[in-house]
């Protein structure tokens, strides 16, 4: 990735895994995907955003110190996700919207692959009208 | 480019002509086509559009690919507080490629809440139904409408609910249900496909991929690039110096046009200047059925209930997304997320938009590399609205028939159709969290807000900037309250009396 450095970008993964566990069944040709359009949409965002995602990624990583002994990734699944859960509704505006901004990019490296539209079963169509009458 | 760049005389071009429109949305679209007229007397129109006119095979349908080529900021811009994201179109037609075509006119009780000196209620009305005659706007038939629109349909009247149909602008529309991402099948009939045309063929040059920096004295400062996709813009990529010999209409939408004069210092005169913005800020919400819907296949939008429009000031809407659009609008994440998810095909969907009011400091402004900034407050009032309105839709889905509702601020991911009586107890006010909620917006309006004077306002009833007669706006930011509907026939309509005034003015203009 362009827009992180190694380190953060498989701290990332581990997010993901949490996120959207369907992460973890990429091939790497789908892992490249994942990263590829995380990479695109930082980097068509102004340098200081994607500082402050890295900051907040720094965030996530070692505020479990305090509370649980070590940083985000070696915490037991449920841990991980209370983690997550605490941070989604934080008291502060700010750190709120930060982890929704972090689901964002995952949700988009994930869902906005057209190769995963069919894990939804999602299926579009230019001519819908066979798909609109199917069940009439 | 930054507002105080400085501009190599070496490599910059210079262009002439009598009028620049910037922008060629539905406002920048509607005026270059009422004006393209007089190009048959000699005189010269440009477009500048800052987005691309794309080749018809580049309409994909692919979600992030397209949102990429027809989204300012991919459909993501966000607010300072980062609570809500506002998605509007960069194309040849602005935003007009990117709606569902929903083609309402302003209903006369919020005209006149506008309060506008000499905007009567009439002349707007009756220049909105001409733009409803030229785009082709009807009601599809019955048989044409998907479950996701019939299942609304049904929840409403089982509750009572007053609901209407939407008239659309579509033309041979193949049901693919993708006009959020552009139409592959060039049915809808946005101002790339009825509007632009019309003024080409009349003479009005529109130039893509040409972004206006500022404006200094009538001369546009823009540069052109080349993206990477589409037909290639008219102009090579360079610096440009586009002067107007008579007039300069900012069609830019609320957020760019706002951006744009203040970049060319337009707020010291205009303390309005980019305040007032409304965003009817909106929800998309989901239901699950427990058999497969026609969702993805059909028109998304077909159905609008305003029996809250009064009471607490929402419109509920359908409306279908794609799988990321989607994922980023429930809350949660992991299994429960990906369960959901994974119901695609079973998803019912209902759009949420809040009638917002007009507060000065919700407003844009620059920063210092004179990139847009939007400051919105999400007050009470409107958190309330949002409230109620996951209720009202909630309440919709369960008697559609929907097994489960998933309710961004539920106490759980979850309500099973079993608790569809404790629907107030379960979705708590509390849980409306910006931040937490995802929150869109896809109606900017305001910014240059019409009015009497420059103490209440920007522009004049006309769209004429106070104390600038050569320069006009255009668009939704002329708004001075947000519209209470989908406003893109709003924006055509007054567009249309700029030009009027314009060509009213022609001499006088010529002359100045």
């Amino acid at each position: 990735m362009k827009s992180l450095s190694q380190e953060k970008a498989e701290f990332l993964r581990v997010l993901a895994a949490r996120i959207v566990p369907e992460t973890t069944e990429l091939d790497s040709a789908g892992m490249g995907r994942f990263f590829g359009l995380i990479d695109e949409a930082l980097l068509e965002r102004p340098a200081a955003v994607r500082r402050q995602f890295g900051i907040y990624l720094g965030l996530l990583r070692w505020a479990p110190l305090v509370r649980f002994g070590g940083p985000f990734e070696n915490l037991r699944a449920d841990r991980q996700d209370a983690v997550l859960r605490w941070f989604e509704s934080c008291p502060v505006g700010l750190l709120r919207a930060g982890f929704w901004g972090l689901k964002v990019l995952i949700f988009m490296g994930y869902y906005g692959q057209p190769e995963t539209n069919a894990v939804v079963g999602y299926a579009p169509e230019r001519d819908g009208r066979a798909g609109l009458h199917a069940g009439a | 480019m930054p507002p105080n760049a400085t501009v190599g005389r070496v490599s910059m071009q210079e262009r002439e002509y009598d009028i620049v429109i910037i922008g060629s949305g539905a406002g920048g679209g509607a005026a270059a086509k009422e004006l393209a007229p007089l190009c048959a007397d000699g005189v010269k129109i440009a477009v500048l559009e800052m987005g691309a006119k794309l080749k018809e095979e580049e309409y994909s349908g692919r979600e992030v690919e397209m949102s990429r080529r027809l989204y300012i900021d991919s459909g993501g811009t966000l607010t300072r507080d980062r609570a809500m994201t506002l998605a509007y179109g960069q194309a040849y037609g602005g935003s007009t490629v990117v709606y569902t075509g929903t083609s309402l006119t302003m209903p006369e009780e919020v005209v006149k809440r506008w309060n506008v000196p000499g905007l009567e209620y009439e002349d707007l009305h009756r220049r909105s139904l001409k733009y409803l005659e030229e785009n082709n706007v009807h009601l599809l038939p019955e048989d044409e409408l998907n479950d996701n629109n019939r299942l609304f349909l049904e929840g409403c009247t089982k509750l009572g609910y007053h609901i209407e149909q939407f008239p659309i602008n579509v033309k041979g529309c193949l049901s693919s249900s993708l006009c959020n991402l552009g139409c592959p099948n060039q049915a809808k009939q946005g101002t790339h496909r009825v509007q632009l045309p019309r003024a080409e063929a009349g003479g009005v040059e529109v130039i893509t991929n040409c972004r206006v920096a500022r404006i200094v004295d009538r001369v546009c400062e823009a540069v052109v690039t080349d993206p990477g996709f589409g037909e290639p813009s008219p102009w090579a990529p360079g610096e440009y110096r586009v002067k107007a010999k008579v007039v300069v209409v900012c069609a830019g939408g609320a957020v760019n046009s706002a951006a744009l004069l203040l970049r060319s210092g337009f707020g010291e005169q205009l303390p309005n200047l980019g305040r007032y913005i409304t965003l009817h800020p909106a929800l998309i919400l989901v239901g699950e059925h427990d058999r497969a819907i026609t969702n993805f296949f059909g028109h998304p939008k077909s159905y609008y209930c305003d029996e809250f429009w009064k009471s607490d000031r929402f419109l509920l809407e359908t409306c279908m997304y794609f799988p990321f659009v989607t994922a980023k609008n429930l809350i949660g994440f992991g299994a429960e997320h990906s369960d959901l998810m994974r119901a695609f095909p079973r998803l019912q969907m209902i759009l949420v938009l809040a009638l917002d009011p007009a507060i000065a400091d919700n407003r844009v402004t620059v920063d210092s590399d004179g990139k847009p900034v939007v400051d919105y407050t999400l007050t009470d009032d409107v958190l309330d609205t949002l409230h109620s309105s996951m209720l009202a839709s909630a309440r919709v889905f369960f008697a559609a028939g929907a097994k489960r509702v998933h309710a961004p601020a539920g106490a759980t991911f979850f309500i099973d159709a079993a608790d569809a009586g404790r629907i107030d107890e379960l979705i708590p006010r509390e849980n409306v969290l910006p931040g937490k909620i995802s929150i869109t917006s896809a109606h900017l309006m305001g910014g240059c807000r019409m009015g009497r004077d420059p103490g209440d306002s920007v522009t004049d009833g006309w769209g004429r900037v106070h104390g600038t007669p050569w320069l006009f706006v255009a668009d939704s930011s002329l708004f001075p309250q947000c519209s209470e509907i989908n406003p893109y026939v709003t924006v055509m309509g007054l567009a249309d009396r700029v030009a009027e005034a314009i060509r009213n003015n022609a001499g006088e203009l010529l002359s100045s």
